[in-house]
């Protein structure tokens, strides 16, 4: 097929920022306050309540904080971000569903 | 998955439970806001699953794993991970004839399927001469990779993709309006809904590159239709790093996003109306583009050639369930409207009031949270709700040529609109190229 082509890249490089790790988990979930986010999809919000079930069924003393959107937009995107943090700052662990 | 990464920045544990078959796709997205070690937990209810004992049974299969993941401690990597390897991507990348460079490019995923213009220095460097700005030039960092795009890799995939290098103008500005946080774009890009940017030329760029806003303007067949939104799809792809199935989890897929690009007919706008850019808050002759995310078009014909006709028939055949809609009325309809006395507001505005179902059609009316995002379901089975949001959801372009039919293009989110920048040496280059157009035989 004809004369040889010599080719760039079309793939973007990515800036050399440090990763960032996870925070330390607790080493036991009885007493803790979970949290519960959802955001807008149909099946979200019903796997917390199974989440919920299940977890009251094996730990002593948990209680439970809901957040819930109705839309699937980032929510430190939103106006809903400092309600948010406010409501990360009250839970030990969050659990997150998305529905799909 | 960037909602947990936003929780533990803020110092706080996060699980998140996905579907298995999003796994690739959560952890690409971490790992592009700089947290690869998110932990996820993989779990087999189905997709917006609505059946009770599913879900439940889906649960209870992996909360071992769940509460291993809220309190096993953490390994060395999730604690400190390592630093990425750094990766160049400049210099020549390979050498072969064409089929052989097809077929590099098409097994390293760097293609759309169809074939490609080879990149090289030369076919870069003249594209190049399609933007002043200089080609370390960043524009932005894209997501979900947060992938650097500049001019030179913008260049790149415009090669690629057949365009022109008076193309560069709109492709800079087609990036920016992705980057828009109006735009929402992480969100559509890589939405199980599919969602396809759909990109609207105004101003007098369009005739300067011949796009088409026309007869079949939707159709193959324009270099600058066809190779615009194939640029901007392989900048998607490339640059923000959203590869399909891995990362863009459209279930379906959409044909739009090959490309999906017209002009606004403005020519053709009836006296009184204004071009969508002008509503969009610019000016007349101001080259624009504009961006929304449809994943549904749907034509329909006119129960009447008269404006009553027209938006009977609109109003008619919208369906419940989508945020936004933009209606591409042609020539013909647009020029009956107006000598009707409707301008483009008015219609948005009779369609927001009047187009309306039975409750019972939404899906809020059955318990399911819909995109229209009301505040409360509505209350009997054939209470009247209304079909848009508001009469902001609804933008009308004049596109098409000699016919009836008009189109309605369904999908979420706004539109966002970024002006064009030129080079200096524009309409030299105009010229240049403006010669290009096929001439077809008759037969």
């Amino acid at each position: 097929m004809g004369g040889v082509y010599e080719v760039l890249s079309p793939w973007a490089e990515v800036d050399p920022v440090p990763l960032e790790g996870i925070r330390p988990r607790p080493p036991d979930l009885r007493g803790r306050r979970i949290g519960l986010f959802h955001n807008g999809k149909v099946a979200a919000a019903p796997i917390l309540d199974a989440v919920e079930t299940e977890l009251r069924e094996r730990f002593e003393g948990l209680t439970f904080a809901r957040f819930g959107r109705r839309d699937n937009l980032e929510v430190a995107e939103t106006a809903d971000r400092g309600r948010y943090e406010q409501w990360v700052r009250e839970v030990d662990a969050v659990v997150l569903a998305v529905g799909d | 998955m960037y909602d947990a990464v936003f929780t533990e920045r803020l110092d706080t544990p996060a699980v998140v439970l996905v579907n298995e078959g999003f796994g690739f796709d959560a952890r690409s997205a971490a790992s592009g806001k700089g947290m690869p070690g998110v932990r996820v937990v993989p779990e087999t209810v189905p997709c917006e699953c609505t059946v009770p004992d599913r879900i439940s049974n889906g649960v209870r299969l992996v909360i071992d794993d769940l509460v291993a993941a809220m309190t096993t401690p953490l390994t060395d990597d999730e604690r400190s991970p390592a630093p990425r390897e750094a990766e160049r991507t400049d210099g020549i990348v390979f050498r072969g004839d064409l089929g052989e460079v097809q077929q590099f490019a098409y097994r390293r995923g760097w293609t759309d399927g169809l074939p490609i213009i080879p990149p090289t220095e030369e076919a870069v460097r003249e594209m190049l001469a399609g933007t002043d700005l200089p080609p370390d030039h960043l524009v932005g960092r894209m997501v979900p990779r947060l992938g650097r795009v500049t001019v030179a890799k913008i260049a790149v995939n415009a090669v690629m993709a057949g365009a022109l290098p008076t193309y560069m103008p709109l492709l800079v500005a087609g990036v920016e309006a992705l980057l828009d946080p109006r735009a929402q774009f992480g969100t559509w890009e890589v939405s199980t809904g599919s969602w396809a940017p759909f990109w609207i030329v105004s101003g007098p760029i369009r005739e300067q590159l011949r796009v088409n806003g026309g007869t079949g303007a939707l159709s193959p067949g324009d270099m600058a239709n066809a190779a615009i939104g194939r640029a901007m799809g392989l900048i998607v792809k490339n640059l923000g790093g959203a590869r399909k199935g891995l990362e863009d989890m459209g279930v379906l897929g959409n044909p739009g996003k090959y490309t999906m690009v017209v002009a606004e007919n403005e020519e053709a706008i009836p006296e009184g109306w204004d071009p969508l850019h002008v509503q969009q808050g610019f000016a007349r002759d101001e080259s624009c583009l504009t961006v929304s995310f449809p994943n549904t078009y749907l034509q329909i014909w006119p129960y009447g050639s008269d404006d009553r006709g027209i938006i009977r028939a609109i109003g008619a055949n919208m369906v419940p369930r989508w945020r936004q809609l933009t209606l591409l009325l042609p020539p013909g309809h647009a020029q009956a409207l107006a000598d009707g006395g409707w301008t483009k507001a008015e219609v948005a505005s009779y369609l927001y009031e009047h187009a309306r179902v039975p409750a019972h059609r939404t899906p809020e009316f059955w318990g399911t949270p819909g995109p229209m995002q009301r505040g409360r379901p509505p209350f009997n089975a054939e209470d009247s709700v209304a079909l848009l949001r508001s009469p902001d959801a609804l933008r009308i372009a004049v596109v098409g040529g000699p016919g009836t039919f008009m189109g309605l293009a369904y999908g979420s989110g706004g539109w966002v609109t970024r002006p064009v920048a030129l080079p200096s040496r524009w309409e030299s280059l105009v010229r240049r190229y403006r010669g290009l157009v096929p001439n077809h035989v008759r037969y």
